[in-house]
């Protein structure tokens, strides 16, 4: 199965997991199964079936910009990473 | 060569990116306009009870003194209008604040600059570290505008996290300005460095449509302007 890294900021729906793992073809399905599983973190991350303008999605390394978008193969073995911006730092 | 380096944010990460910094034997130009409280010593490790009420930007450049460095202190907030007076001179910028809007104006001053720059932030148990150079792809490119993201004073963030991360915010403006480009364009992102210590390294290309990088294009006196007015015969 492929995994979903959560960001800290969102683990609030994760039960504090950092990773969920998930099976699905595309990163949009992987992110209606995480909704699924964890109802309300979609909301989160989409907005009118886009990504959010401060959250980018990765799988692996790869930006999902450069990969089709939220139309993104996933495999078995991707590590899909959300990489919200945060401001913390004083 | 000297490279000056104008750190913006003198507390949680810029205490360990300035004494980092300092020591390393770049001149640091400091601009933070708060002040030193009680509650943040528990992760600003750089000031002691003593300091507190007494600007963050003047003792953080005062300790990196005393250890040997060159630092200045401006007790000013920093914004795009004021750079030039708040340490414009740099070669790269660094910003370790609090502060979303910093955080993109920071960086859309020195893509339309042609400075190098690193931009880190710290949360909960991880943080980042986005490295920028001119020709990278730039922090607007990531993250397209400024929202209301959760900052350490309402969210809160493990001490040691600011330290670790501004470690590698000041590995990274090292790197850059002696001339190492391996992460420009790219995020190192710790997400629980109680759990995992290493970073997942995401790149990123630059996105067409982004007006830091549009506008920098422009700019009459960047190599960008130069090269694109020359191939045009003008």
């Amino acid at each position: 199965m492929a995994s979903i890294r959560v960001p800290s900021a969102l683990r609030s729906f994760t039960a504090g997991n950092s990773d969920v793992e998930i099976s699905a073809a595309t990163v949009r399905d992987a992110i209606a199964e995480l909704d699924k599983k964890h109802p309300g973190i979609g909301a989160k991350l989409l907005d009118n079936g886009k990504v959010k303008p401060f959250i980018r999605i990765f799988v692996g390394s790869d930006d999902i910009g450069d990969l089709g978008g939220l139309d993104a193969k996933v495999s078995d073995r991707d590590e899909i990473s959300i990489v919200p911006a945060i401001a913390g730092g004083r | 060569m000297t490279h000056r380096v104008t750190l913006v944010g003198a507390g949680g990460l810029g205490g360990p990116i300035g004494l980092s910094l300092g020591a390393a034997g770049l001149p640091v130009t400091i601009v933070d306009h708060d002040t030193v409280e009680l509650s943040n010593l528990h992760r600003q490790i750089q000031f002691t009870a003593d300091d507190i009420g007494s600007p963050k930007a003047e003792k953080l450049a005062a300790l990196i003194v005393a250890r040997g460095g060159t630092a200045t202190a401006h007790v000013a907030k920093w914004t795009a209008a004021d750079a030039d007076k708040l340490g414009g001179d740099c070669e790269l910028i660094i910003d370790g604040s609090d502060d979303p809007e910093t955080k993109f104006a920071v960086a859309d001053w020195a893509v339309e600059n042609g400075r190098q720059y690193v931009i880190a932030a710290a949360l909960h148990y991880g943080g980042n570290a986005l490295a920028g150079a001119p020709g990278s792809a730039c922090y607007r490119c990531l993250f397209e505008e400024p929202v209301d993201a959760p900052t350490c004073a309402d969210a809160g963030v493990l001490g040691p996290v600011v330290g670790a991360i501004g470690g590698v915010a000041a590995a990274l403006a090292i790197g850059l300005v002696r001339g190492d480009r391996m992460y420009a364009g790219a995020l190192l992102a710790f997400d629980d460095l109680r759990k995992v210590p290493e970073p997942r390294v995401v790149r990123f290309a630059p996105r067409p449509d982004c007006p830091a990088c549009n506008r920098a294009m422009i700019k009459p006196h960047t190599d960008a302007a130069r090269l694109i007015v020359s191939a045009k015969g003008t």
